[in-house]
Order: structure tokens, then C-alpha cells, then sequence
């Protein structure tokens, strides 16, 4: 027996939550593209399984940019304010299994040693709903990371396209539950997903080769058409650098995180001049030690969920999935 | 043609001392074309040329780790030819090092949100007049659809190509322009995919990096963003040779070039100004002439 929801109910059952002043954001289509945005009404939402996205789900949990706290100066003192807690529902609503399977990669690091309240608030008040996938595209390798069509992993609840107007609904957590109980009807119809993308490299065995490979010169070789954008890092649901910088005057302003990335020569621009990653191949080995060594070292997880984001919004056609594959052919399969 | 072009570069490396030929090849996923840097005679069959090449690769011209691999050879679409002679005008590269490998173009597909090519041309090639390349060293390929254009006849062609491109907006009100932007600047993550991937932004320190103290903010705020994209356009008056680089890398979609042939088109409007068209020309914005408007000035 499965529980199914037609469209046009789990789009009231949205605009229910919107009107008790819940957040809800949803897939919206603008031309051939289609983002994650806040919605105000469910109808503006777009609500099929997709393979590109032009962002990930990342920045409701972890905003593009994000006011610390404010500071006014008062004669001789600075009077600092904390920047509210993060109090109101949300739903995320048409996740891919990829953007979801990001957000337990995420938890680690934002409650590692600091404990950071922007990131954790958000999370604890909000409703991953995802779609599970029945189309993959060639840049997608979610199953060289772990990850499948139907990964439940992040998600609140996982929804099943049945392709006449209506889903299967997998409740995964007391959180989907509290979305979908009494909205769902008993069936017998059960979704299925689409099969999983094939790769033909081992990502452990190309971690290895980047644990003994640091001075390689494949590195600046296959990094030479990467122009040093950060399009990859902000499109990528896992990638989480920021920067943070005052704004305002001197009498008034805030204090500002906005999300920054390794790509960028800036990045790691030292004040005497120096810098540590002074070519684009010293930052693109950055970009993948950090993924599937240095992050999987501490945290138990690739930080990477084979969404293929990366090389789908690459100008240079560059990305995550090419610049394994060069390293797994030239690097692994060479035994360079 | 594709052969043509490889046994240019070939002849290149044999008798001009090359030691990077920068062109197309398929590196990418599913055979996407990117820039290839060939560094020996043995590797010039990667080269590719077809309506997918859309990237300028004139940005590598000015990058460190390019000019690390010796003399250059480029391979240059008639739009990326012009961005050439820009670099050259503004001392950013010296032409006599350079070989220019100029291929006749007739328009480059457009690339779809999942990265695939789409049938329809790029929306800057639909507009687009200069089909055989000028000021470049080895002319690749034929076309029926128009001749090269000597400086003259370009100022007159492309400021063609930009008023039909920019008839969208000028079919707008000024709110509705506002409003236009608001709604395309809001998706902006101030990733920088239009600075890099521009050969003409060039700057080692981009006054959006300043940060001691920071020139404009750089959060991806509608009034950061808002100072970031007509800050990048005001920069590029002048400059901007229309190449659509900007527009096309941007992950968000925004059309870009728009802001930039706006510009473009104001300095052909009032200094009878076309970047990129002549060798030598001085930098508008860094010249002054007695005879330059002066009806702004109350």
C-alpha cells in the first residue's frame, strides 16, 4: 500500500502553509530555466522531477548573503546587534535527491567546533520535500559519491512522479509527516525512479592519486581553460565558503557574510602580496583535495553529491565530473 | 575547414616558433567544446571548429600561467579578433608576438540550461554582421553571408548588429527598463563568471576586490549587485567589443551584454567610436578631442 497526492493537493496543501505565514520555496521556471525561489503562491511554483537547476537549495540554508550584526556608533561607544533567530517554517519544496543528500554533508562543519545558529536555525525549521529523479543527464555522477536517483538521504520526504497528475509520497521523517498527514490517499500505484548514472572511475581510487600527487604537473595542466570564476563554487550545493565584510559608514553598518569562493586568485591573496595558490592549477588542486580528501578526512563525507551543477553552468566546460575524469584517465589509469 | 585550421597550426609550430596554439576541442562532458592549449605539433587533431565554439579565448592572452608556454598562436572568431586588437591598443599584449589564427563564423549555437547545444543561434550571433575576421594574421574558411570588414565598414555593421539587439529595451519605459534589471540582477551571485571570463577585464586587482576600504559592496544584494554589473559596464564603455563571452558564461542567465552594447552604442553615438575595429586607435575614455561633445557640460 503507498500514499498519493495529486498536484493540485500538494499545492493547496502549500498555499495552506503559506497562509499560516510559512516560507516556502519551489522550483519556478523563467524561460527554459528553472531556479529555486521563494514563492507567495503555490501556483508559481513548477512542480516535475528536473535534472538542471540554475541553483541549488543551498542558499535557504546558507544565503548568498547574510547580515551578522549591525553596529551604530553612539559618542564614544559602538552599540553591536545580533542579527535575529531564524524563527519562521520553511519548506523546500522539488529538491533533487543531489541538493537534499547535501545538507547532512553540511551539518558537520556548521556544527563542528563553532556552532553556527544561521546555518543550524534554519535547518531545524525547515521541510526538505524532494522529487525523485526520472531523467539523468551526463554530467550527473551521483552514484560514483554514493548518492542514486532515489537517495532519501537529507530529504524530509521523497515524492515519486507517477506521471498522471499525481505522487507517491515517502514520508522519511517526523517533519514530512507533519506535511503530508491526512493529505495523502491509500493506493496501490507506486513511482519509480530512473536508473542510475553510470561513471567508469572509482572517485577512492582518485583520491588516493590526489593524496600522492600534490605537485603534480597534471594539476596546471588540466586546469590551464578554467578562468578562475566562482560559478561552480555557487552553484554547487555543497560548497560553503564565505567571506565576511563590513558595510555601511563609519557612524553605521553591518557586519556581513556573503558566500566567497577558491577559484578566485583573491581567495587566498595574502597582504604582503603572496599568495599560496598563485595559478589556476594550485586552485583547482584546492577544489578537489578539499571534496574527496581533506573533507571526507574530517567529516566522514564527500563534499560532493554528484549534481553535476558544476560543469552544467561551466563556461569553460569545466567542472567537477571533467576534472575527474582527466585526473582518473591521465593521473589513476596512466599510473602517473 | 577543420583541417585547414590544424594544418595552419601546424605550419605554425614548424616554421613561427609556437609553443601554445590556444583553440576549440571537446573537453568537456559529452564532448562539450572548451578551450584546448596544444604545446607540440603531435597534439594540433584535437583542434575542433564548429557552431559550438563559444568561448573568447582572447581572455587567456593576459593569464600567467598561458604565457608561461611560450610564443602564442589563438585561434580567433571575428568578435574575439576584435577583443585582439583592443588588448593590443591598451599595451595589455604585444601584437608581433602573437599569431592570430582568424576563423570565418557564421554564428555559434546557443547552449541550453543543462549545458547541452541548443539549434537556436546565440542571441548575439543572431545579430551579428562580421562574419569574415579582421586584423589577424591567417584568415581560416569561406562564407557567402559577408566580407571582412576593414574599420569603416565595421563601425557601420556592428552598430547594426547593436541597435536590433537592443531594441528590447529600448521598447521599454525607463520603469520597466528598472524593473527589467531588478528582476535579472536579483538572480546575480556575484560569482564573477563575466569578469573572467571577459579578455578585456583584465585589472590584476578589480576594484570589486578592493577592500581596504572596499570601493562597492560586494554582497550579492540588489544594491551590491546593482553597483557590480553598471559598475563592470562603465568599465567596458568604450571597450567592449560585443563578444557575448560575459552574457554566455553567467550561471544565472543574465543577459549581460545588453548593459555593454548599451555602452558600446553610446560611444558610437556620440564619438563615432567602434572598439576593436582599428589597430592603434586610442582608448576613448582616455582621450580627449576639442571637438568631443560638450552639452552635458550646464
Amino acid at each position: 500500500m503507498s500514499q498519493i497526492i495529486t498536484l493540485e493537493q500538494l499545492k493547496s496543501a502549500l498555499d495552506e502553509k503559506l497562509s499560516q505565514g510559512c516560507r516556502v520555496a519551489a522550483p519556478v521556471l523563467d524561460g527554459e530555466f528553472a531556479s529555486f525561489k521563494e514563492i507567495t503562491k503555490a501556483d508559481q511554483g513548477s512542480y516535475e522531477p528536473r535534472v538542471a537547476m540554475q541553483n541549488s537549495i543551498k542558499e535557504f540554508f546558507f544565503p548568498k548573503h547574510e547580515t551578522l550584526f549591525t553596529f551604530v556608533r553612539q559618542g564614544q561607544d559602538v552599540v553591536l546587534t545580533d542579527a535575529p533567530d531564524f524563527e519562521v517554517d520553511q519548506i523546500v519544496v522539488g529538491a533533487r535527491p543531489c541538493d537534499a543528500a547535501a545538507l547532512p554533508v553540511l551539518d558537520p562543519l556548521f556544527g563542528w567546533d563553532y556552532q553556527d545558529r544561521f546555518f543550524q536555525q534554519r535547518r531545524a525549521k525547515t521541510t526538505v520535500v524532494s522529487f525523485a529523479c526520472v531523467k539523468s543527464d551526463a554530467h550527473c555522477f551521483c552514484t560514483a559519491v554514493g548518492g542514486s536517483p532515489e537517495n532519501t538521504s537529507g530529504s524530509d520526504a521523497l515524492l515519486f512522479d507517477l506521471g498522471d497528475g499525481s505522487f507517491e509520497v515517502r514520508v522519511l521523517t517526523d517533519k514530512g509527516k507533519a506535511l503530508f498527514e491526512g493529505k495523502t490517499t491509500d493506493s496501490d500505484k507506486t513511482g519509480q525512479s530512473c536508473d542510475a548514472p553510470t561513471v567508469d572511475f572509482e572517485v577512492d581510487k582518485i583520491a588516493d592519486w590526489i593524496r600522492a600527487n600534490f605537485a603534480s604537473p597534471l594539476w596546471e595542466k588540466i586546469s590551464l581553460r578554467c578562468v578562475g570564476c566562482g560559478a561552480c563554487a555557487f552553484v554547487c550545493p555543497t560548497c560553503h565558503c564565505f567571506d565576511m565584510v563590513d558595510e555601511g559608514s563609519y557612524n553605521k553598518g553591518k557586519k556581513v557574510k556573503n558566500w566567497d569562493s577558491c577559484q578566485e586568485a583573491m581567495f587566498t591573496l595574502h597582504a604582503s602580496g603572496h599568495n599560496p595558490r598563485g595559478t589556476q592549477g594550485k586552485r583547482q588542486r584546492q577544489r578537489l583535495s578539499h571534496k574527496f580528501v581533506t573533507y571526507p578526512d574530517k567529516f566522514k563525507f564527500y563534499l560532493c553529491t554528484g549534481c553535476g551543477s558544476c560543469s552544467r553552468s561551466c563556461g569553460q566546460m569545466f567542472g567537477v565530473r571533467p576534472t575527474l575524469e582527466a585526473l582518473d584517465k591521465e593521473g589513476v589509469k596512466a599510473g602517473q | 575547414m577543420e583541417n585547414e585550421l590544424r594544418n595552419a597550426i601546424r605550419e605554425l609550430f614548424a616554421n613561427q616558433g609556437v609553443g601554445v596554439a590556444i583553440g576549440y576541442g571537446r573537453v568537456g562532458v559529452d564532448g562539450a567544446v572548451g578551450a584546448v592549449f596544444v604545446t607540440s605539433p603531435d597534439d594540433v587533431d584535437q583542434l575542433v571548429w564548429n557552431n559550438e565554439c563559444r568561448q573568447n579565448l582572447a581572455v587567456h592572452l593576459t593569464r600567467p600561467e598561458v604565457k608561461a608556454l611560450g610564443k602564442i598562436a589563438i585561434v580567433c572568431k571575428p568578435c574575439d579578433a576584435r577583443a585582439v586588437v583592443v588588448l593590443a591598443n591598451e599595451a595589455q599584449i604585444k601584437r608581433e608576438d602573437l599569431v592570430v589564427v582568424g576563423v570565418v563564423c557564421e554564428g555559434i549555437r546557443n547552449v541550453k540550461p543543462d549545458g547541452s547545444t541548443s539549434d537556436k543561434d546565440y542571441p548575439k550571433c543572431e545579430t551579428c554582421v562580421q562574419h569574415v575576421p579582421a586584423n589577424v594574421d591567417v584568415v581560416i574558411g569561406e562564407t557567402s553571408k559577408g566580407e571582412a570588414l576593414d574599420a569603416k565598414n565595421a563601425e557601420v555593421a556592428t552598430t547594426a548588429g547593436h541597435q536590433a539587439k537592443l531594441a528590447k529595451l529600448r521598447a521599454m519605459s525607463a520603469e520597466e527598463r528598472f524593473q527589467y534589471w531588478r528582476d535579472e540582477f536579483s538572480r546575480c551571485v556575484r560569482c564573477y563568471a563575466c569578469r573572467q571570463s571577459c579578455p578585456l577585464c583584465y585589472c590584476n586587482r578589480c576594484v570589486a576586490d578592493k577592500n581596504r576600504p572596499a570601493r562597492i559592496d560586494t554582497s550579492a544584494s540588489l544594491k551590491g549587485n546593482f553597483a557590480w554589473n553598471i559598475l563592470r559596464a562603465f568599465h567596458l564603455a568604450g571597450r567592449c567589443v560585443g563578444c557575448g563571452a560575459c552574457a554566455s558564461a553567467c550561471p544565472a542567465g543574465i543577459e549581460l551584454d545588453l548593459l555593454n552594447l548599451t555602452l558600446a552604442n553610446a560611444a558610437k553615438e556620440h564619438f563615432g567610436f567602434v572598439a576593436g575595429t582599428e589597430v592603434g586607435a586610442a582608448p576613448l575614455i582616455g582621450t580627449y578631442d576639442r571637438d568631443d561633445k560638450e552639452e552635458f557640460i550646464r
